[in-house]
């Protein structure tokens, strides 16, 4: 395939993905109401525990970075369940096009309606509860941002996955395990906190050293040595995992007829 | 040449826990589709036409045998093919807000169309299936019958040399069939693009197939042309005659005729060769002194050969 037809199916489904959330109201109700709600609560919450305006702060990145992730993931995610839900799978693999191009495509629309998400919690964050989003300066805050997108690109590729093999029933279960997989990620709490085995699992996510290395330019020194690296080599061995996955599913789906029950 | 050449294919679905049900769906079908012709796949519900036709079509793999496709292995070869073929099935979806318009545009785009050759390629496709005041409607908005002519028209999108159609004309009225087989004639008149159908409307596939596979409980029992398989299924060849007197008693012990009914006036003679048994029976009549006021011959429908077969 040439690099011409590899970004034009990639944008053919950025196109896709956008035009149907342009058109649904209940989607753009999914990307404010809930983040806000959260950023809202911890706030008024930190602010009611008098927590230190760094406390504060170290809660609210991991609200926000929460709602960053779920907004970016679950646009991944509908790589496969816009389709799903439509009962049109099959036209999509009967295309000459590959995964990546349908979980690429996503991903690009979930960096940007994520982006508006964050903007806006940033905004929220520092009227309301005095955060600054911008203290540890442009380059850490996109590092940030960069290991939050991974972070769902992974999250979103295995809940396509996910629901690839087991049918659209897998829906609950897949998100079931993305949030218990974020909770481990020391959204609210640093990772030293945790009893060891479950530490051990923290540190095997990519969440947590992005996390990390960001809450460090608010007063909380980093716990792991080289956190930005770490996360960003985690973050391509599970994409690469992920994506692994998705294609043997689809392949598995394929012979099994379920890509077909799933379009009808 | 071959556009589809297929060996012995045999596919099992299984369900349940660890895959205890099986359902077999194809046991050992072979099927050879020459390019530019087009091939009616009949068969009863459940007999495994769609199954056959997603295999072809690189949707699912088989358990066994060899397809080739356009010359392409659907397995090991299923990119490159994906290109040259497509299909469009009776009941269709799609994204159910996007617009007509975009929906073809988005199919267009993931094969590779964009611009000028895009918009193009759009316009054209919604003239031919005369879906112009519908372009910015939802598809959600769509009867039935605009679903499919929306289907249709995405699965020309890339300008496919073979095209699979799973009862494509399911729930359009009588009006809107007729112009869907007319233009599936047109595709392969005019543009030679090898088409693979299943329908359950006889007729239609005795209009448009140059060849019809009868296949049951995932094998195929015959193959032939719409005449071909009326006579294999030797259900003869049915000569009514209206006569004065009325009634004639020999008729039904007359070399050929396999029996002989009368209703409303009119003798039904079955016979196993109208061509060969006419003059002869028209002969004996006159010169039995037998008036002759009406005469009419009648093939078998492609109906009763379906009945017979499903038996
Ligand atoms: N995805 C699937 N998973 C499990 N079983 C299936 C699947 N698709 C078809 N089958 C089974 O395989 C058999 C053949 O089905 P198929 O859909 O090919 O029949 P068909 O000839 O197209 O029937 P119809 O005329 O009703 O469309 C049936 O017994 C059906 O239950
Ligand atoms: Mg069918």
């Amino acid at each position: 395939m040439s690099w011409r037809n590899e970004l034009l199916a990639v944008w053919a489904v950025t196109l896709r993905n956008a035009l149907m959330g342009a058109r649904n109201v209940f989607f753009f109700f999914e990307l404010l109401f809930w983040p806000v709600v959260g950023v809202l609560s911890i706030g008024l919450m930190s602010r009611f525990l008098e927590l230190t305006p760094a406390q504060a702060s170290f809660v609210l990145v991991g609200t926000i970075a929460l709602s960053v992730i779920n907004v970016c993931q679950l646009e991944v995610a509908y790589a496969v369940l816009l389709d799903v839900w439509s009962k049109s799978l099959k036209h999509q693999f009967l295309a000459p096009i590959g995964i990546r191009h349908l979980t690429l495509g996503s991903w690009v629309v979930g960096m940007v309606r994520s982006s508006v998400v964050f903007l806006l919690l940033a905004a929220l964050g520092w009227w309301a509860f005095d955060f600054e989003v911008l203290r540890p300066g442009w380059l850490a805050l996109a590092t940030f941002l960069l290991g939050c997108f991974l972070t769902a690109w992974v999250v979103g590729v295995a809940v396509c996955a996910l629901i690839t093999l087991f049918g659209n029933r897998a829906e609950a279960f897949a998100w079931a395990t993305v949030n218990l997989v974020l909770v481990l990620a020391g959204i609210y709490y640093p990772v030293s906190v945790l009893p060891g085995w479950i530490a051990a699992i923290a540190r095997a996510i990519p969440l947590t050293y992005f996390l990390d290395a960001y809450r460090s330019y608010y007063g909380f020194p980093s716990e792991f040595a080289a956190p930005v690296a770490t996360g960003l080599a985690l973050s391509v061995l599970y994409g690469a995992l992920a994506h692994w996955a998705f294609l043997a599913a689809i392949q598995r789906a394929r012979r099994t007829g379920l890509l077909l029950k799933m379009s009808e | 040449m071959l556009a589809i050449d297929a060996r012995d294919v045999e596919k099992t679905f299984r369900s349940g826990w660890f895959g205890r049900r099986e359902t077999p769906a194809l046991r050992g079908v072979s099927l050879t589709v020459e390019r530019g012709s087009i091939v009616g796949v009949l068969g009863p519900n459940g007999a495994g036409k769609t199954t056959l036709l997603s295999i072809l079509a690189t949707l699912l793999t088989p358990d066994r045998g060899r397809v080739l496709v356009l010359g392409h292995d659907v397995v090991r070869e299923a990119g490159v093919l994906r290109r040259r073929l497509n299909m469009a099935s009776g009941r269709p979806s799609f994204l159910w807000s996007l617009r007509v318009g975009e929906i073809i545009a988005f199919y267009g785009r993931l094969y590779g169309l964009s611009g000028a050759r895009l918009r193009r390629r759009v316009d054209t496709l919604i003239e031919l299936c005369e879906l112009g005041s519908y372009r910015r409607v939802p598809y959600s908005d769509l009867s039935t019958g605009l679903k499919q002519r929306v289907a249709l028209a995405k699965s020309l999108v890339n300008d496919p040399e073979l095209l699979f159609l799973d009862e494509p004309t399911l729930g359009l009225d009588p009006d809107v069939s007729v112009r869907v087989r007319e233009h599936i004639a047109r595709l392969r008149r005019e543009q030679g693009i090898t088409i693979v159908l299943t329908t359950h409307y006889m007729r239609e596939a005795d209009e448009l197939c140059d060849e019809i596979a009868f296949i049951k409980a995932g094998r195929i029992l015959s193959r032939g042309t719409p005449g071909e398989l009326k006579r294999q299924i030797r259900l003869g060849e049915v000569i009514a005659l209206r006569l004065d007197p009325p009634a004639v008693t020999w008729l039904a012990e007359a070399p050929g005729v396999l029996r002989c009914v009368e209703a409303d006036g009119w003798v039904e003679c079955t016979v196993d060769e109208a061509e060969k048994r006419l003059p002869e029976l028209l002969r004996a009549l006159h010169n039995d002194g037998v008036v002759i006021r009406n005469v009419q011959v009648r093939e078998p429908e492609l109906e009763e050969v379906f009945v017979e077969l499903a038996k």
